[in-house]
């Protein structure tokens, strides 16, 4: 790739696309931004790296007209520039894909293409429109299918339709606000094809992320925010290590957890869930586990590996009892239980992280505590949001993985924050099988290893983990054995010791294992 | 290691100054502005449309307050009407909590009516005053229950949407109650009237204060105070709220979302029909074709405009039943038709449907 930098430096320095001086923006007491500068030139790729809760969204919704600062500048090409509302920010050639995606799940791809752009004619003519998205998608290496229901994608394909949306408003400066977490590494570099094809024509874009991987490969710049304050502005990360990167984000160096040795000891230990020949089908009809077994043991970390949608929330919502299987027999402690059976295996001390907090664990308008003391009503109608209160408190000082206070409402939490909240639930919950979906998703660095090292440590005291992860290094760090699905199928189930990244990314592909 | 997270670290100014800052900062004074700005404002346009139709915007206030609030009789008027639209907002109210949404507040008020006026006349002559009484109301609320019930069944099981049920299903109440009283409940003494024999007096609230005024409204504030609590502090209240919310967090929850769907909406059909028959026994004492008149409906917009609070709900509630008062005053004072409130009615609805907001958040 031609780099396209100096393309319009010709004499003076070019003007940059986009200048925030001193920006503030606060909720209440909580500040949120507090005084952030950076700059952003044409065709450069600009990390945005923090912990959770330490004002990145905050400062993009800013830029994009969701929050009104309030105080400090922002300069368009040189001009000073107030930005009332997102379509402000899109007539002034501003996109952003939010961290929580932001279409209607009840219609069609095109349809929420319609409802963003502000160009649509009042008449929709859905076949020019499909032909255009269509356009786009391929332009820019995006699969889509125009037609097809929104709640029926992947997350994967959810955030190319974000994209598409954006894209087709036209623009030359691009927000991601945390695009890399939902995805696979497949996806990742798909969408990282498409930052290099924005950038080559010029694009500005903004990226957000907690992968430092992710940074080196592609930022040209970074700037680095803690506790809503510039630590470090518009560096370029080639000149910085990563142990220097992650100071400046967490204020400390951060011990990296190693490898984990596992053993084979526990493998006689009776099994504490066995499915066998379970089928589950998915809403629409497919197949979403197909004739799966595999037993969750004490004291074993499960890895569960496979690209996005290859069964993995069917397989965790089976463990959990949400789902009725269509075919095969669960047991628990040794006898069949019939699905759905939620309550049951709650009390039988099988807990969750799920994959998909906002949907499926958050309460708008409830607090933190309240959260709590649902989770600790296990289904019970005893709620004390009190108790629940000071408990949190002490679950923080057991995990600690630095939960919010318990009056903060979760809605309104950072999506790191709510992560943290759900984990210091699950990982402080006296259990015996904890399925964990995605459990480091959106969070930063050092709230990841300290979670993972939770995770080993509830496995150590006798606890099965069955880990869902689409981080190969987290899976074979982390697990004894390794699972792996594809196409709802188990093509295989390794020990940890035994494999690598390249024979789990054959068996994703849907080879099985030489039995 | 001790950090807490970086957003429990809030600014802090010296104590005393911080509470009297932290108080006035709680106040949402700019909210509070746009709230009595908007309130004003529909005044505003109700009086200059009332004086395109010939009234007189100077004195169209003073005749409003007059003829609902400012001289005993008005107020006694206001409160009494109160009793009907405040149940069925609260009708609407608890179901709101579990994310339903019942509009059917007018064909239960109609059903407790109904069933007030079977169980009234069956026994009022026959069981001890009291315990007449009470069966009586107790009948209002069962039938009204029973009606809500359906349509929450039917969202339950067959997954139809309680909206559409539960305002279809008022047409049918209401044919229910033409056909009692048109043909086997009809007052033979009734000179042909379509009206069903009146209660007889054991089974009639009592009036207090020498005037009209009965109990009805005061058990309305009882209920509406006990519905406030029972949503707060109780754990069927909690659980409302989470399904409510999110009901997928209540089924990962293990809540049992298809009981708190159906008691939620058993609970307020419940309150509509005591409200029916409250009103019945207390203000019309039989049936008649306009018993209810869009009560239902109004205490669905009180409901709305009091954002699902059941105190909030109630005084909405009191003001919608004030402005529907007023109207009468503009009849004969001002010359105007006394539907004329309705276009106030309806341009608070408006009005506050256009600046409410959900969580702060404009996108
Ligand atoms: N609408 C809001 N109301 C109140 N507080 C808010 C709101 N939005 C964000 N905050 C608070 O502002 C702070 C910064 O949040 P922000 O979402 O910007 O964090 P972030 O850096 O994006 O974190 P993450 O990596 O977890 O996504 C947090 O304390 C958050 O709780
Ligand atoms: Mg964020």
């Amino acid at each position: 790739m031609p780099d396209q930098h100096h393309r319009t430096t010709t004499g003076s320095p070019p003007t940059p696309t986009l200048e925030v001086r001193e920006l503030v923006k606060t909720f209440g007491t909580v500040r949120a931004n507090d005084g952030i500068s950076f700059t952003i030139m044409p065709g450069e790729v600009h990390a945005l790296l923090g912990e959770n809760g330490a004002g990145k969204s905050t400062l993009v919704k800013s830029l994009y007209g969701v929050h009104q600062p309030d105080s400090g500048q922002i300069l368009r090409n040189g001009e000073p520039v107030t930005i009332h509302s997102p379509a402000t920010a899109r007539e002034l050639g501003i996109g952003m894909v939010f961290q929580d995606m932001r279409l209607i799940p009840a219609l069609t791809v095109w349809e929420n293409v319609a409802l963003h752009l502000s160009d649509t004619p009042f008449a929709l003519r859905p076949r020019a429109l499909r032909a255009r998205i269509t356009e786009t998608s391929e332009r820019y290496g995006l699969a889509t299918h125009p037609g097809r229901k929104v709640e029926h994608l992947s997350i994967g394909e959810w955030q190319r339709v974000e994209l598409v949306k954006v894209l087709l408003g036209g623009l030359d400066m691009l927000i991601l606000d945390e695009p890399t977490s939902v995805l696979t590494p497949q996806e990742v570099s798909g969408l990282f094809d498409m930052v290099a094809r924005l950038k080559s024509e010029g694009v500005a874009i903004v990226i957000i992320t907690h992968k430092l991987r992710e940074v080196r490969q592609i930022a040209d710049k970074v700037t680095v925010l803690r506790g809503g304050r510039t630590i470090l502005s518009d560096a370029p990360p080639a000149t910085l290590s990563d142990d220097e990167l992650i100071t400046a984000m967490v204020g400390e160096p951060v011990a990296i957890l190693e490898k984990r040795s596992t053993s084979a000891e526990h493998a006689t230990a009776e099994p504490i869930i066995g499915l066998s020949g379970v089928s589950v089908r998915r809403v629409d009809g497919d197949w979403g586990l197909r004739e799966v077994s595999l037993e969750v043991l004490p004291g074993q970390i499960l890895g569960v590996a496979g690209v996005a949608g290859s069964g993995q929330d069917e397989l965790s919502e089976t463990l959990l009892g949400l789902r009725q299987p269509h075919s095969g027999t669960v047991m628990l402690d040794g006898a069949i239980v019939e699905l759905p059976a939620v309550a049951r295996m709650r009390k039988a001390g099988v807990i969750a992280v799920a994959p998909d907090p906002i949907r499926q664990f958050v309460v708008p308008g409830m607090s933190a505590a309240q959260h709590a003391a649902l989770w600790n009503a296990a289904g019970s109608y005893s709620f004390d949001t009190r108790k629940a209160d000071a408990d949190l408190a002490r679950r923080d000082a057991a995990g600690q993985l630095r939960v919010v206070a318990g009056s903060r409402r979760m809605d309104r939490l950072s999506g790191g924050n709510v992560q943290r909240a759900l984990l210091t639930l699950a990982l402080t919950s006296p259990c015996r099988v904890l399925v964990a979906s995605y459990p480091t998703r959106g969070l930063d660095i050092l709230t990841t290893e300290r979670t993972r090292t939770l995770l080993k440590e509830l496995c150590e005291a006798g606890s099965a983990v069955v880990l869902i992860s689409e981080d190969l290094d987290e899976l074979l760090t982390l697990s004894d054995r390794i699972a792996v699905l594809a196409g709802g199928r188990l093509t295989g189930i390794v020990p940890a010791a035994a494999a690598d990244r390249r024979s789990i990314g054959e068996l994703m592909t849907g080879k099985e294992a030489a039995a | 290691m001790t950090v807490r997270n970086d957003e429990a670290l809030a600014v802090a100014p010296p104590r005393a100054i911080a509470a009297l800052l932290g108080f006035a900062a709680r106040i949402p004074w700019k909210r509070i502005g746009i709230v009595v700005g908007a309130y004003a404002a529909c005044f505003v346009a109700f009086a200059a449309f009332s004086a395109w139709q010939g009234g007189n915007p100077l004195t169209l206030v003073q005749t409003m307050l007059n003829s609902s609030m400012l001289n005993g009789d008005a107020l006694v008027q206001t409160l009494l009407r109160a009793v009907p639209i405040g149940f069925a907002a609260l009708a609407a109210a608890i179901p709101a909590r579990a994310g339903l949404v019942n509009v059917g507040g007018e064909g239960q008020l109609i059903l407790g009516a109904v069933a007030a006026t079977g169980t009234g006349l069956a026994l009022g002559s026959q069981v001890p005053g009291p315990l007449a009484l009470v069966a009586t109301a107790a009948a209002g609320a069962i039938a009204g229950a029973v009606w809500a019930g359906i349509s929450a069944a039917a969202r339950v099981w067959l997954g139809t949407s309680e909206s559409v049920t539960s305002l279809l299903m008022n047409f049918v109440a209401n044919d229910i109650m033409l056909f009692l009283i048109y043909q086997p409940w009809k007052d033979p003494a009734g000179s042909g009237q379509p009206q069903s024999r009146p209660l007889p007096g054991s089974v009639r609230l009592g009036t207090l204060f020498g005037g009209q005024l009965n109990i009805a409204v005061f058990v309305l504030f009882a209920v509406a105070i006990g519905m406030w609590l029972v949503i707060r502090r109780t754990g069927w209240g909690f659980a409302l709220r989470v399904v409510g919310g999110n009901p997928e967090a209540a089924r990962r929850n293990g809540l049992p979302i298809k009981s708190l769907l159906l008691s939620s909406m058993l609970a307020g059909g419940a309150l509509a029909g005591l409200g029916g028959a409250l009103n019945l026994m207390g203000v019309e004492g039989q049936l008649q074709p306009g018993v209810t008149t869009t009560f239902g409906y109004i205490g669905f917009l009180a409901c709305f405009l009091g954002r699902n609070d059941p105190i909030k709900a109630t005084l909405a509630a009191l003001l919608f039943s004030a402005i529907a008062l007023s109207g009468n005053g503009l009849q004969l004072v001002e010359g105007l038709d006394g539907s004329i409130v309705n276009v106030l009615l309806g341009a608070i609805v408006l009005t506050m449907l256009a600046i409410g907001r959900k969580n702060g958040e404009r996108i």
